[in-house]
């Protein structure tokens, strides 16, 4: 891909220049603005039909923003989204909703995201019904057996509540009432950081095989990027609102040229006693900083172990193309070729 | 003589659907300064184990029925609530996992700090408060003098458990209790805290149990481990033992389970099956039913010994698989487990 925001015509999912801000209102008697919250703060994105994205950062970093501004359950305070052709900021809240059974969401939490009143069942129905509402009866039925054994359930469970199921089953619940409508894009907002360390791996295992078995498109969040890379084709690495550094998951995690994906890396602990007390870590400082008030310039230079210049200070670097298909945003101090990552 | 030195500790709790058991015959011991990892997934009673230790377990339900607890010479567990309070906060501090449920929103760090020194030290306000100030830079807490009279929801996630790390050890206590302290921030601050809590231990000599389903961050801090599952010991060692030598297979496939050790492009590879519901009686090994190994035989009644492979690297030996072969060959990698393999009631522990 030669530009970061591809066709909206041919391309799948196409993300251009996209903002999404929370005022916080204004002060009772002086009017004066409390401020807004720039969440996402410009990203453009391109998303090829069949690949995993993985959309990586910490918390606070607009992650989980831009997912529901691309699942149009908040909506942009500007830029541009197209699925498939179809301008989704364009459309009303109707016509969105209708749109909507073609992208699905899975939640991190299975335990709040499932009505604990519904049956498996009656949840499933109601998600295939959206699509097909003219099954019924034991058509439907089947249509729920089916979807059970593709995330590795019983059918048998079907009549029961989302209690009788742990967190890893639930899980695979929510996955089943996601294609239950049989969506093109999944988004999966930390779909397993809430599961136990045996469990996760089934999820992935189950959510990579799904994704090339049914031809979908999915944008995996996470603040784990060893989870990231190796379910994604592609990573993105989002820091106060925008991408920092965008490109094929090996090259981000192999060759990582900003030096937050590194520290990322570094501060993943591994699982072997020796090499990890040996280890010199690249140590941000502090936490990130508010995205009420942003830095100027570089946004990282408050954290960064490198010193930044007074330019960088104030000037936003742009977002390049380093190699092909491999984008950072450019800032002298944090993209360093010789640094030892 | 070690600080510490628990022996078969067994914690039930007596529920309306059966006996929960939830830790079911641990040993451990712990010298000063030394660092004890215990790791297991969630139900794997770990938790509760150090809850025992410091008392905290309601009763009823829960009730320690076995065991002894030996620090510094007296048996926590035979404590009566007085000589509790004399240690608890004092001698053994314990940080929890989330920093916002166990600090008080209504009361300023400051007095929350202050209580822990006036309660157990003859100390005036004034002094304590310093002292507090000192404790919060000593974590790395910029403008201490300022920020020690903020209120708990004025900080940052990173910033709250710095600050109870400052209270637990403002008491420069024997042995510290750390229940997943970095499970609810991000990586990047994760490692600033456990590099503060590595740093404060160097500085005191504290001894830290530290809790953890993270495998990785046991590698980088921890002395011993000791990995549970079902509420019993699976396996303990050292962490060169545990992490180079493991032997019970469920240890091995733990550690196998990582991403981080997998190649990217492949499937990752399995443990099938889920957790033991421990509110009924195991026989024999608790891995057993998801033990990917062969099968030599079905166990039954009393759960096996713990055999000492190297001095310091115990097991629970399971006699009925057959695990002379690597890990790898017998985990599954094919795609998905179907948990309908499973027996009907696999839901019930929810």
């Amino acid at each position: 891909m030669n530009t970061l925001v591809g066709n909206p015509q041919e391309d799948f999912l196409v993300i251009d220049d996209v903002k999404t801000h929370f005022d916080l209102g204004s002060k009772f008697l002086t009017r004066e603005s409390k401020g807004v919250v720039k969440a996402v703060d410009g990203v453009s994105l391109t998303i090829r039909k069949g690949e995993i994205l993985g959309l990586v950062g910490e918390s606070g970093c607009g992650k989980s923003t831009l997912s529901r501004t691309i699942m149009q359950l908040l909506r942009p305070t500007s830029g541009r989204i197209w699925l498939k052709g179809r301008e989704l900021t364009a459309l009303s809240d109707k016509q969105i909703r209708s749109e909507r059974i073609n992208f699905q969401m899975i939640f991190q939490d299975p335990y709040a995201s499932l009505n604990p009143r519904m049956t498996v069942l009656d949840t499933l129905a109601e998600a295939v019904r959206t699509r097909h509402p003219e099954l019924k009866g034991d058509e439907l039925r089947a249509r729920v057996a089916q979807l059970l054994r593709t995330v590795g359930l019983n059918p048998f469970q079907m009549k029961r509540y989302p209690h009788e199921f742990s967190g890893g089953q639930r899980q695979r619940v929510a996955i089943a009432r996601a294609l239950a409508p049989e969506p093109e894009l999944i988004i999966a907002d930390e779909p397993v950081s809430a599961l136990d360390v045996s469990i996760q791996s089934q999820i992935l295992n189950l959510l990579k095989k799904l994704t090339s078995e049914l031809g979908l498109t999915m944008i995996f969040i996470s603040h784990d990027l060893s989870v990231v890379r190796y379910i994604s084709d592609r990573i993105a690495v989002m820091y106060l609102g925008k991408i920092v550094e965008l490109g094929d998951a090996e090259a981000v995690v192999d060759h990582p040229l900003h030096i937050y994906t590194k520290a990322l890396m570094s501060a993943i602990p591994e699982p072997d006693p020796v090499s990890e007390r040996s280890r010199t870590r690249i140590v941000l400082e502090g936490d990130p900083p508010s995205p009420m008030a942003p830095p100027d310039g570089c946004k990282f230079w408050p954290r960064s172990p490198v010193e930044h210049d007074e330019r960088m200070r104030h000037e936003e670097p742009p977002f390049e193309e380093h190699v092909p298909g491999h984008w950072v945003s450019k800032c002298p101090f944090c993209v360093q070729e010789t640094q030892a990552g | 003589m070690a600080l510490l030195e628990v022996n078969d500790l067994t914690t039930h709790f007596h529920t309306r659907d059966g006996v929960v058991r939830a830790v079911d015959g641990v040993s451990f011991s712990l010298d000063r300064g030394e660092t004890l990892g215990i790791v297991g997934e969630s139900g794997s009673g770990k938790s509760v184990t150090c809850y025992s230790l410091m008392r905290l377990i309601p009763e009823p339900p829960g009730r320690i029925e076995r065991g002894t607890a030996m620090f510094d010479g007296q048996d926590l567990l035979k404590m009566g609530p007085r000589e509790l309070r004399k240690i608890r906060g004092n001698r053994i501090s314990i940080i929890f996992q989330d920093p916002m449920t166990s600090l008080n929103p209504y009361l300023r760090i400051s007095t929350q700090l202050v209580e822990a020194l006036q309660m157990h030290t003859d100390i005036d306000r004034k002094s304590a408060v310093n002292k507090a100030i000192a404790a919060l830079e000593e974590v790395g807490i910029p403008e201490a003098s300022k920020r020690v009279h903020s209120y708990p929801h004025e900080f940052s996630g990173g910033m709250r458990q710095r600050v109870m790390i400052a209270m637990a050890l403002i008491t420069e206590p024997d042995l510290l209790i750390a229940d997943e302290p970095t499970t609810a921030l991000d990586v990047t601050v994760q490692a600033q805290i456990m590099d503060i809590i590595k740093q404060r231990q160097n500085d005191l000599g504290t001894a830290v149990i530290l809790v953890t389903h993270d495998l990785g961050v046991v590698a980088g801090t921890c002395d011993k481990v000791l990995v549970m599952y079902g509420g019993r010991e699976m396996e303990s060692g050292s962490a060169e033992q545990i992490f180079y030598h493991p032997r019970h297979p469920y240890t091995r496939a733990l550690q196998k389970t990582i991403p981080s050790l997998q190649a990217k492009g492949q499937e990752l590879f399995t443990i099938p099956g889920l957790p033991p519901d421990v509110s009924k009686p195991i026989p024999g090994c608790a891995f057993y039913p998801r033990c990917p190994y062969p099968k030599t035989g079905t166990p039954e009644g009393e759960r096996p010994a713990l055999a000492e492979i190297e001095p310091g690297h115990c097991w629970s030996a399971c006699g009925f698989c057959d695990s002379s072969a690597p890990i790898e060959t017998v985990l599954t990698k094919a795609g998905d487990v179907a948990d309908d393999t499973l027996p009907e009631t696999a839901g019930s522990n929810a």
